[in-house]
């Protein structure tokens, strides 16, 4: 095997060369291709970010709040563009997963409890997908001991059995299902002057849950499992430090589409359920938002929407979580290779799927307190990774001339302070109770 | 041999006992094949960085601290040379390309050999236990157990330095992987050292390397366990060559070790002469002075001129023995019969004596000798006491068959002295004998059903499932015994091919039995405590929670008995197609899992009793 193909056993070693060098022709129509080609990882990474959690959470905060809330959008999108874009600039500059990075930066002892607490957290946000899987299918009346045993089997044999990458586009076409939202709070007919007065100008309503639901938002939107992802893109791309420009366009325009349908959920929900007091209980609640578009279907078209965007969750969360934890422990990953040669990445896959499949099964799970724990164990973790992030992308050895600014430091580090205040408050909310 | 992960963080102590800083990083020179230690960085007070040179400075060292030969004064502080690596900075925990398996790996420890104060780089540890290693030591102590316990032994996976490949950017400049011609600058007792500890495959390719006078010497320089394994990896027609190279008594040695027919066959390819040299030491005893004697010694007729005998040295093989003394004899009683030992003459006395001086005049004639059956230790403790340089080997009628020399002895003493060691009980292996794992050992191999149990309690709990699972929990001690003594059925009787003790149906009926008796302790516990909090409560007519759970569940034990016994012998049967495979089966292992699957099966089947018995209600 030559050299050059050992390095990049990624779980995509399909995707076309062209990508890797593309020609910087001064013909606009060239440059607008290339730049297309270089959406995609990206923006994949975004829309998969919007599964079953964030739907939930979305469709809730506008049922509960209306469009008060609306201007954390703005300033989630750009907290979000900042995480992207430094996670897809270390992949680039040093062709190593973040992962790898916290290894080599930070030694043994930091990385086991990285990695310890992201296999625990990725594997109970793997709850609340086949959760998710589970709540969709029943509005189709299909029993959660039927669907979510079917689901898991589906996600094992598509991903390690390699066709994943093509039903990726399937289940990313049908998810953006959720696309829908914008047609459906365009037709709601909100009151735009509203609508744009509360999305920039921050408003706090004197209602004690605020406060949680917007930590739990940018607990969603910036899941620690997403940083992984990004990085581990980049990578697998093969982006290079030359093709950094493009790389920042994917990491925007992923982050801005994404809140964009998070935007109009809000927008939707808040138009269609807050102004009848509709707080959402169920899948079915929540589907009542697209009333407006789907009129009777409404209900179906969730369900699709809502099964689709976790399934495509619940195949990326894993496939990144055991990628993420054999790179910095070093064991051979990917999924083309045989069970016999990356045997810990097969293994963690499958232990991840299987238990979160048999835990969502158990009768009198307490799945609640499950989520509870799950929101504590990511609210730990993002900082932690955040301030690992920081240090990586400010160390000259690793990163050469490509190191933060000073904007850009002010920036990231205004992120990570936001994120730990957030974080501080959402635990003692959490311990003092609400 | 030492890891760098213990070797940084130790104190480097001056002359005068004055603590300079903490370890930091060592630095190597990239071209070697395993490369010196060549500098060493430190950390002082302030965390001010230092570097000094390794080979200059350096005194010695152990586990907790470096010892330096100058005092602090006197150090001379270096730089990184540009073809210095810092094997913490730019090696551990970075990706390397293992070049023999074509694999990416983590670098989880280095690992150095020792030599004297010389420290050598001898390959990249990538296993998981470097990675515990890294964590805790302990805890890598326990998972070696563990491993162990279920035949899994957790073994080290090093990537010698001359197979790996820095992937890093930044070095890509330093060429790691040097050929093998360099090998034989090295020293034999290194590259034996080296040999050691390095996989067979790893060692295998290496002696394709050396050539056959290097090959023998390496080989000689091994420790005992590892010489025929060495030889049973070389070719036939290689390995006779290298013995042939050999000093018979070493070549002997290794050739006693092996199975007949390969020792046949390897003599029989060899020259005439060696073959009879080495077949003569093969007919003595181990652990005896026969058995560690070698043939190639000088001797010559007491009429024998110094001149001649100076003659006769020049002649011999460059492999040769060194000679020490020269020995006396007068021819034997029979042609056949070895030469009578009458005296030995020092180098020494040799090389004063005047050319035309007859040996037998020159010989001391008191001489100290050796029995071939005489036990090897004693045989060194005469050498080591008397401080000779060899000591020759007679017949009961004082025939000369061999001497035992000075290096052979060395070997003995060192041997013994382990042996000693390990009989005192200080073995080497120290996890074996701490109490706490041997504890855990014998608790696991006897009473694993005893934890299931308690480990099926607290899931249940947690997962509020404890009133729902109550009647099959209160049973599954029983269910477990029986599984436990299905897997133990089938190791014995499927796989051992032993005799079984007993038939399985009495086995089953005496651990059942006591199953049983646990699960009805169990139930009268349960009960009572019911019964308390009942009373506590002051309701009227108690609760016939506990019985009816009881009830409820003896028709499902029943039934989980039967399908546990059908699941133990389809385990067994995939049991035995895995050892057919070549997969170690362990006991533990096999009951371990035998015990879950029962476990499941009874909570399956006590659900679905559960739900026909509410739906015909």
């Amino acid at each position: 095997m030559p050299r050059g193909d050992i390095k990049r056993q990624t779980p995509t070693q399909d995707v076309p060369s062209a990508d890797r060098t593309p020609e910087r022709t001064r013909k606009p129509r060239a440059r607008f291709l290339v730049v297309l080609a270089a959406l995609g990882p990206g923006l994949l990474a975004a829309l998969a970010g919007n599964d079953a959690g964030g739907i939930s959470t979305y469709s809730m905060d506008g049922a509960r709040f209306g469009t008060a809330i609306l201007w954390i959008i703005p300033v989630m999108t750009v907290f979000l563009i900042v995480v992207q874009e430094s996670a897809g600039r270390i992949a680039a500059v040093t062709g190593k997963g973040f992962s790898a990075l916290i290894r080599e930066t930070f030694g043994v002892k930091p990385t086991t409890f990285a990695m310890g607490a992201l296999l625990i957290a990725n594997t109970v946000v793997m709850f609340s997908e086949f959760a998710g899987i589970a709540a969709g299918m029943e509005i189709f009346g299909i029993s959660r001991y039927v669907s979510v045993p079917l689901a898991a089997l589906l996600v094992f044999l598509l991903v390690l059995g390699g066709s994943y990458k093509r039903v990726e586009k399937i289940l990313l076409a049908v998810s953006c299902i959720f696309i829908s939202y914008v047609a459906a709070g365009i037709m709601a007919g909100p009151d735009w002057s509203l609508v744009l007065h509360d999305t920039f100008i921050p408003q706090i309503p004197s209602n004690s849950t605020f406060i949680y639901m917007v930590i739990s938002t940018i607990g969603t939107t910036i899941a620690p499992w997403m940083i992984f992802s990004a990085s581990n893109n980049v990578v697998d791309k093969g982006v290079t430090v030359k093709e950094l420009g493009l790389q920042r366009i994917d990491s925007v325009t992923g982050a801005v589409v994404a809140d964009l349908i998070a935007w109009f959920i809000i927008l939707t929900t808040a138009t269609v359920l807050f102004p009848n007091g509709i707080t959402i209980e169920s899948a079915s609640d929540a589907a009542y938002a697209l009333v407006p578009i789907a009129g009777q279907y409404s209900g179906v078209l969730f369900a699709a929407g809502l099964v689709s965007a976790s399934a495509l969750a619940a195949c990326m969360l894993p496939l990144t979580t055991s990628y993420a934890v054999c790179e910095a422990f070093g064991w051979e990953r990917g999924i083309g290779h045989t069970w016999g040669e990356a045997s810990e990445f097969k293994t963690l896959y499958t232990a991840i799927v299987v238990v979160a499949a048999v835990v969502v099964l158990i009768p009198n799970m307490n799945l609640l307190f499950i989520m509870l724990v799950s929101q504590f164990i990511n609210g730990v973790l993002l900082p932690v990774l955040l301030v690992f992030l920081i240090l990586i992308i400010n160390n000259k050895h690793v990163m050469g001339r490509y190191v933060n600014g000073r904007i850009y430091n002010i920036l990231s580090w205004a992120t990570v302070a936001i994120v730990i205040a957030l974080t501080v408050a959402l635990l003692v909310t959490m311990f003092i109770g609400r | 041999m030492i890891y760098l992960s213990q070797m940084l963080g130790i104190s480097v102590v001056d002359t005068a006992g004055e603590k300079l800083g903490t370890v930091s990083d060592l630095a190597i020179s990239a071209g070697e094949v395993f490369p010196r230690i060549t500098s060493m960085a430190f950390r002082g007070p302030g965390k001010t960085p230092f570097m000094i040179s390794w080979r200059k400075y350096v005194a010695d060292f152990d586990d907790a601290r470096i010892n330096l030969n100058v005092s602090a004064a006197d150090v001379r502080f270096s730089y990184l040379q540009s073809d210095e690596i810092l094997v913490a900075r730019d090696l551990m925990n970075k990706q390397i390309v293992d070049t023999q398996g074509l694999k990416i790996v983590r670098v989880n420890d280095i690992k150095l050999s020792v030599s004297h104060n010389q420290l050598r780089l001898l390959g990249a540890e990538v296993g998981s236990r470097g990675l515990l290693r890294a964590l805790s030591p302990h805890l890598e102590n326990v998972a070696v157990a563990v491993g162990k316990f279920f035949k899994h032994p957790l073994e080290e996976r090093i990537i010698a330095w001359n197979y790996m490949d820095l992937l890093d950017r930044d070095l890509s400049e330093v060429k790691l992987s040097v050929t093998h011609r360099r090998l034989h600058e090295l020293h034999p007792a290194d590259i034996a050292d080296i040999l050691e500890q390095l996989d067979p495959q790893q060692r295998a390719s290496m002696f394709e390397h050396l050539d056959n006078s290097q090959a023998a010497e390496a080989i000689s320089e091994l420790e005992d366990e590892y010489q025929a394994d060495v030889l049973d990896d070389l070719t036939e027609g290689r390995a006779s060559q290298v013995l042939a190279q050999m000093d018979p008594d070493d070549a002997a040695d290794i050739i006693g070790d092996l199975p007949y027919h390969k020792a046949e066959q390897l003599l029989r390819l060899m020259g005439v002469e060696e073959e009879k040299a080495i077949r003569a030491l093969l007919g003595y005893q181990e652990h005896t002075a026969g058995g560690i004697m070698t043939s190639e010694f000088l001797a010559v007729d007491e009429g024998t001129t110094v001149d001649e005998v100076i003659e006769q040295m020049r002649a011999l093989d460059e492999d040769h023995e060194p000679v020490h003394y020269v020995y006396t004899t007068t021819p034997g009683d029979t042609p056949d019969a070895p030469p009578h030992l009458t005296g030995v003459v020092s180098m020494r006395r040799l090389v004063l004596a005047r050319d035309d001086d007859r040996l037998g005049n020159l010989a001391f004639h008191d001489l100290l000798t050796a029995n071939p059956d005489d036990d090897q230790e004693d045989t060194a403790e005469t050498i080591s006491k008397y401080d000779l340089l060899a000591l020759p080997v007679v017949d009961e009628d004082g025939g000369l068959l061999g001497i035992v020399t000075v290096d052979d002895a060395f070997d003995v003493l060192e041997e013994e002295h382990d042996e000693d060691l390990a009989l005192a009980g200080a073995s080497r292996d120290d996890d074996e004998d701490n109490t706490w794992m041997v504890f855990f050992k014998w608790f696991m191999r006897r009473e694993i059903w005893f934890a299931v149990w308690v480990a099926v309690i607290v899931f249940s709990a947690l997962t509020g499932n404890l009133t729902t699972w109550l009647g099959a929990i209160l049973f599954m001690p029983l269910v477990l015994l029986v599984a436990d003594d299905v897997a133990t059925y089938a190791i014995n009787d499927l796989i051992d091919d032993d005799e079984a003790q007993g038939s399985l149906l009495r086995l089953l009926a005496r651990d059942a039995s006591v199953g049983a008796v646990v699960g009805l302790i169990a139930v009268s516990v349960c009960a009572a405590a019911m019964g308390i909090l009942d009373n506590a409560n002051a309701l009227g007519d108690s609760d016939p929670y506990v019985v009816s759970a009881i009830v409820n569940s003896i028709v499902p034990t029943a039934l989980t008995i039967l399908l546990t016994l059908v699941a133990g012998v389809l385990l067994a049967d995939f049991a035995r197609r895995r050892k057919d495979k070549g997969h170690v089966v362990s006991n533990a292992g096999m009951a371990t899992v035998t015990m879950l699957c029962a476990v499941v099966l009874q909570i399956l089947v006590s659900s679905a009793a559960t739900a026909v018995v509410g739906l015909g209600a």
